[in-house]
């Protein structure tokens, strides 16, 4: 009987394949996803995002597109199957909910700020900030995954962990955010291209 | 004494019932009992796109509905990015609230929400009476302590109305019906400006 246990762990540890990376490792990823977010421009992407919450039969499958600028301009925007976007540009929040549109002053909000820093950061890859995170670093069939999970406890109330997934170019390909009951979001990006000129018709509001 | 009469009248209007006040007719309530189907598959999903208007404040989000089993349904509203605000059950007669977010957790926005939902979800409400009115069936029914007016063309619900005071005091319409789900519901509170719009967003 106990062989059979150890087989199924053995099965079980082979087929997660996610092994800690050693330091040295893990600085190596840390030194390309921030050399590579410090020179990126612009960012556009498709991406799909998928909601888990455990008592559903499916996750709530929406998609949609990406546009990021420097400094601080982006634009998170859904197309299917509903139309929704929210731009972040000039200390506004520009949401625009099917044709019905609305704006909220960021200038004011901490909240705000701290939202469309981490949405930035998030989606270049570099939250690498040991002060506002607890970090581990796994490889994973190629990829290297890392987990953020939120040292401040205002924080950690939303989110437990950010779990980000880098191809071997140190660009982002996934974002998983974990929410304190275990249901979490994640977003799968595609046809993601970086330093591209972007029309300033995709920021306009 | 003209006047105290009229006055009277107008009294007496406005004391009449909420079923007087629309000339319902009232039927035979033979064997009938009410079905509210909307919400009531366990095997599907219901998820809709909200779009909330209070006191001139317009938001929107998910809305998502699963029953659990018999009696026991999730409610989960999250905004479009997929961060929960509210996540309620409601377990036979019970109601918790599993997590709303701090700037939501108010005592008397939870009661609302309660007790529209339960609306919603409600399948066998107890029957109190039944009515004709145009070409509608229109059953009276009690859920909790409220009245409930259930409008039914064709056997197919599209209107329910709970009123207080002999008023109206929410509306609740469905319509885009497929099989049994309502692709379009709309929740109108009378004597507050609250709005909430329900668009079915699965294929």
């Amino acid at each position: 009987m106990p062989k059979i246990v150890y087989l199924i762990l053995f099965i079980a540890t082979t087929l997660s394949a996610q092994t800690k990376m050693s330091t040295i490792e893990a600085d190596a990823l840390k030194t390309k996803v921030k050399a590579l977010a410090a020179t990126t421009k612009t960012i556009s992407s498709d991406f799909t995002q998928y909601k888990h919450l455990d008592f559903l039969s499916n996750d709530i499958i929406t998609t949609g597109k990406l546009a990021f600028k420097t400094p601080d301009v982006v634009k998170w925007e859904y197309v299917k199957p509903f139309k929704y976007s929210v731009l972040f540009k000039n200390k506004t929040l520009y949401i625009n909910d099917e044709g019905n549109k609305s704006n909220i002053d960021i200038g004011s909000s901490e909240q705000f700020k701290q939202l469309n820093k981490l949405i930035i950061n998030s989606v270049k890859g570099d939250m690498f900030n040991d002060d506002e995170f607890d970090i581990s670093y796994y490889k994973n069939q190629g990829n290297s995954e890392v987990h953020f999970g939120p040292k401040d406890k205002k924080f950690e109330k939303f989110i437990k962990a950010f779990h980000i997934t880098f191809n071997s170019k140190g660009d982002v390909v996934e974002v998983k955010m974990i929410e304190p009951s275990n249901d979490y979001t994640r977003i799968v990006f595609s046809n993601r291209v970086l330093n591209t000129p972007l029309a300033d018709e995709i920021f306009a509001h | 004494m003209r006047y105290l009469l009229i006055s009277f009248c107008f009294m007496c209007i406005g004391c009449a019932s909420y079923t007087k006040k629309n000339n319902f007719i009232k039927r035979e309530t033979s064997d009938i009992e009410i079905r509210n189907l909307y919400f009531s598959d366990k095997t599907q999903d219901y998820v809709y796109k909200a779009n909330i208007d209070v006191y001139k404040k317009h938001f929107g989000g998910i809305f998502i509905v699963k029953k659990i089993e018999d009696k026991n349904h999730r409610i989960v509203f999250t905004t479009e990015m997929g961060n929960k605000i509210f996540d309620f059950s409601f377990i036979n007669e019970s109601f918790t609230v599993n997590y709303i977010l701090e700037d939501f957790n108010k005592k008397i926005l939870i009661n609302i929400l309660k007790k529209d939902f339960k609306a919603l979800i409600e399948e066998n409400p107890v029957l109190l009476n039944t009515f004709s009115y145009q070409n509608d069936v229109v059953f009276e029914a009690k859920i909790n302590n409220d009245k409930h007016y259930y409008y039914n063309t064709n056997n197919e619900i599209n209107k329910i109305v709970r009123t207080g005071n002999r008023k109206e005091k929410v509306v609740f319409t469905f319509s885009e019906i497929s099989d049994t789900i309502a692709n379009l519901i709309m929740i109108e509170h009378k004597n507050l400006k609250l709005k909430i719009n329900l668009k079915s967003i699965q294929k």
